[in-house]
């Protein structure tokens, strides 16, 4: 048998195992440690096992992971996450489904912010996800903004997906920088429409709230004053360099606890459920993370890529067909690959493809990092749903999806409005950068 | 046969043509058949690459001492400020050590491929023009290890710990004003893009690479392809990934000059010598901790 | 006897929770003494190192309650349309493959240690304080087998008593 043919039964087997129900972490473990072993090594199957558990787990960039979800968690705990929605309400609580729109804005402002979709689910998750429901919105529609919104923050700079590709293609960071805020901004406007049109049909599913006078906004403003204080700081430090957005983690997260403690509103006991809710969350996320990473060694062993990269070289199809294909590819990739795992593992191979055609390298890195995002909303397997549901425990993965599917759709319809319209991505760095 | 050769880089990186492929050229005829995992592939990051290639995870790895430098406190005497002498090349300073047996108990369960220097680290600065250490003074500046610490603080500087993914971002917002690295790590890491100033010739040191292969399937292999293997491994191998990082190095320089919106000085003798009385100090501190009086000697041929 | 077996596995699982959560702790601690720190020009001495070290505790600390409480993610697509003895089958592989994995990766962590330092002699540490990296493979190794325990003794209660034995989780 072929490499690439079993790899290819290493994903159907993956699918199996996730349709019994098998934990999406044990599974992706299970496949790839099999097919490591059969395409490497039992013996280095076994190291690998060990040494991605150890080496990920000790990664400085992941200790986002623990500390936003801590935020979340005593920021919840301490009913600042509630002064905050009520604001947002009182503000735009009128508007069908405006609270959506609110946190769709704000996961966007956040991944931009930490350049990670998954911090950025697991955090605005937690915040936001109870309190929708609180206001009697649709699970299906909060968490179909939470699992999108943080897509957003990887066009959107500063973006450690646009670092990831530009340093496999050597291409200018600053450059895919500029070209992610258009269509970042686009993608924003697209989702913000998706939420009026569902709402339009189906009120229901984010009610309108009451009108509500000045002098409420302006109370309900003043009773989320803590929690916007500390948005501020953990921004603006980034901003002026005073902490990176790894520590800025901490810096929430700290801030956050002294708010707490001073206002009497964190105990110790709330604090230490908090906190061990947190480490909890962190190993369901993480050992998605290096499962993942099992899987795309496995990948790698299979040669897929290359069998995939080979393919498109010698096919007789037009450039627009090859991109739509490898854009394809990694919609399908991006369904059970973390998303820079996908990148490094498949530029190598359709990097050159795409200088052969002539493709703006810039352009296309845009289409790619979009693709990838929409991979991992894709059912049946998409990385940043499991991600929402390890906050959201209650809701089933079929009501997410759900809830996914038309931000899923408007993000495809960017995609092809960035795909033929190449100025929209290109018009910043082209005239900004020479 | 076929060996699995895993590193972290991207392909593009100069790994690829200084070494990888010349590694590859020289065993093809033997019917030895080299295949690269580029990108982490065969792992995730740096810190267990070492143990990968022991336990068998890959065949032959590439790695940097300094990332788990406990294991290579001798080897790593090697990238001291001002212990490669005048006209002597890296990947001779580490061969003599080798060959005399002084390096055996860092390279344990491999045989070392290829053991070299980078270009000579400088300056790599946003908005500050380096030239005395005094312009340094409480200025924060990235580093990878303990050594490169106490060379930083020796200067008056705030030596800054972070991976090497997020120096571009802490240019950008100022969290440190400027990294000492070798002028390759400017072109791996688009730093040209946030960086504008370079201070090259500051006494500060290198950083030492490996490519190591599991010591029994080097020994295993077939006569035939052991002997491809034996005429290209260990001087000559290093000679021409070192040659590859300079000559990266000097391009990267190159175009940071015909770039014009950069500075990129080169200090005088007379300029490297304030450095040096400050860098120096640190070398002896460390070569005697380490008690690496001997291996010195030896890398230096005295 | 397997009442107290069961009750000894509890106090375990929460030790390790218990481990990782303080871990968590040191954490913010350590990263914003560091932030401080480095404003006034004195960052905190290997403030990475740790970070990167507890990292370790708090993502293999977790990981038994974790398992216990059901916190993994699986995907309940199909869940309606299946009987009920699949959805037994499914928590019993479910909690028989993740002892395999757990025991796998407690045993090839064990290894490692075992090679690179007894056999090999070469003592892994931090670059800038020197914490060894042994201490905390050690960390999921124990860990590891902690979590093992839970799921071995969920699938010895699944075929006794047919029940699942998962807490549900606390919060949303
Ligand atoms: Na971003
Ligand atoms: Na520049």
């Amino acid at each position: 048998m072929s490499v690439e043919m079993i790899g290819l039964l290493g994903l159907v087997a993956l699918f199996v195992l996730l349709g019994l129900r098998i934990p999406v972490a044990f599974a992706m473990f299970t496949v790839g440690f099999i097919g490591n072993m059969i395409l490497n090594s039992p013996q280095a199957a076994m190291s690998q096992l060990a040494s991605d558990s150890f080496s990920l787990a000790a990664t400085v960039e992941l200790v986002v992971v623990p500390l936003f979800i801590l935020m979340g968690n005593v920021a919840t705990e301490t009913g600042m996450s509630r002064k905050l929605y009520d604001a947002a309400y009182a503000w735009i609580g009128s508007i069908r489904g405006g609270l959506a729109s609110a946190t769709v804005v704000a996961c966007g402002g956040f991944a931009a912010l930490s350049g990670s979709s998954v911090a950025s689910a697991l955090t605005i998750g937690r915040v936001s996800l109870s309190e929708m429901e609180r206001f009697k919105y649709d699970n299906r529609l909060s968490t179909g903004v939470v699992a999108a919104g943080g897509t957003l923050g990887i066009l959107i700079p500063p973006s450690t997906g646009f670092v990831i590709y530009a340093l496999l293609t050597q291409q200018s960071i600053g450059r895919l920088f500029l070209a992610g805020v258009l269509p970042g901004l686009l993608l924003l406007s697209m989702f913000i429409l998706t939420i009026l049109v569902i709402t339009w049909f189906k009120p229901e599913m984010g009610p309108k709230g009451p009108k509500t006078t000045l002098s409420d906004k302006m109370r309900s403003t003043g009773g989320a004053t803590p929690i916007l204080l500390v948005i501020v700081l953990t921004i603006g430090g980034i901003y002026t360099g005073i902490f990176s957005p790894v520590e800025a983690s901490a810096v929430g997260a700290g801030l956050i606890i002294l708010i707490g403690a001073l206002s009497g509103k964190l105990t110790l006991k709330t604090f230490w459920k908090a906190a061990q809710d947190s480490v909890v969350t962190t190993a369901t996320v993480m050992l998605i993370l290096i499962s993942a990473y099992m899987i795309k060694t496995f990948l790698a062993l299979s040669h897929i890529p290359q069998w995939l990269g080979g393919f498109l070289e010698t096919a007789d199809i037009s450039t627009l067909g090859v991109l739509s294909i490898m854009l394809l590819i990694y919609l399908i990739l991006g369904c059970f690959l973390e998303g820079f795992a996908m990148m490094v593992l498949s530029m190598p191979i359709f990097f050159p493809v795409v200088q052969q055609l002539g493709i703006d390298p810039i352009w296309f890195g845009v289409l790619v990092v979009l693709t990838l995002e929409m991979g991992l909303i894709s059912p049946p397997v998409g990385l940043n749903v499991f991600i929402v549901k390890s906050v959201a425990p209650n809701v089933s993965l079929g009501r997410m999806f759900r809830g996914v599917a038309p931000f899923w759709l408007a993000m495809f319809i960017t995609l092809i409005i960035l795909v033929a319209f190449p100025q929209i991505s290109l018009i910043l760095p082209d005239t900004m950068i020479n | 046969e076929t060996v699995k050769f895993a590193h972290w880089v991207p392909p593009a990186h100069t790994l690829t043509a200084s070494t990888i492929e010349p590694l590859q050229a020289a065993v093809e005829g033997s019917g030895l058949e080299i295949e690269v995992y580029p990108g982490g592939e065969l792992g995730a990051g740096p810190l267990e690459q070492y143990v990968r290639v022991v336990q068998g995870v890959a065949d032959i790895v590439w790695g940097l001492q300094g990332y788990t430098s406990s294991q290579f406190p001798l080897t790593m005497v090697s990238e001291l400020p001002g212990a490669l002498p005048e006209g002597m090349t890296g990947y001779d300073m580490l061969w003599n050590a080798y060959e005399a047996g002084q390096l055996d108990g860092e390279f344990p369960g491999t045989v070392p491929l290829a053991l070299w220097l980078s270009e000579p680290n400088i300056f790599i600065m946003k908005d500050v023009d380096v030239r005395t250490p005094a312009d340094l003074q409480g200025l924060k500046i990235r580093v990878s290890g303990s050594a490169a610490a106490a060379a930083v603080e020796a200067l008056g500087a705030t030596p800054v710990q972070m991976p090497a993914g997020e120096i571009y971002n802490s240019l950008q917002t100022g969290l440190i004003d400027g990294v000492i690295t070798g002028a390759s790590a400017v072109g791996d890491f688009k730093l040209d893009e946030v960086a504008n100033s370079y201070t090259l010739n500051a006494p500060l040191g290198h950083i030492s690479f490996y490519v190591v292969m599991n010591k029994a399937k080097y020994e295993g292999l077939p006569a035939e392809m052991k002997e491809a293997m034996d005429s290209i491994i260990g001087r000559k191998l290093s000679q021409s990934a070192e040659e590859g990082w300079n000559a990266r190095a000097a391009s990267v320089i190159e175009s940071l000059e015909a770039a014009g919106d950069n500075t990129v000085y080169t200090l005088s003798d007379d300029e490297r010598a304030a450095f040096e009385e400050l860098t120096y100090p640190i070398r002896e501190k460390v070569v005697g901790e380490v008690g690496g009086e001997d291996v010195l000697k030896t890398m230096q041929g005295m | 006897m397997g009442a107290r077996v069961s009750t000894w596995a509890d106090g375990l699982i929460r030790l390790s929770a218990l481990v990782g959560t303080i871990g968590l702790v040191i954490e913010v601690v350590v990263i914003l003494i560091d932030v401080i720190g480095r404003f006034f020009g004195s960052p905190l001495t290997g403030a990475q190192d740790i970070s990167q070290m507890s990292m370790v505790l708090i993502v293999f600390g977790g990981m038994a309650l974790c398992d216990k409480i059901g916190g993994h993610v699986n995907v309940d697509l199909l869940e309606n349309a299946m009987p009920r003895w699949m959805i037994w089958a499914g928590d019993f592989a479910s909690a028989v493959i993740g002892a395999v994995i757990f025991i796998g990766i407690a045993w090839t962590t064990w290894s490692s240690i075992y090679l690179m330092r007894f056999q090999l002699g070469v003592v892994q540490k931090t670059n800038i304080i020197d914490l060894q990296f042994d201490w905390f493979k050690g960390a999921i190794v124990v860990m590891s087998i902690i979590t093992a325990i839970g799921m071995i003794l969920r699938a010895i209660g699944l075929v006794l008593t047919g029940d699942n034995g998962q807490e549900s989780r606390g919060h949303a």
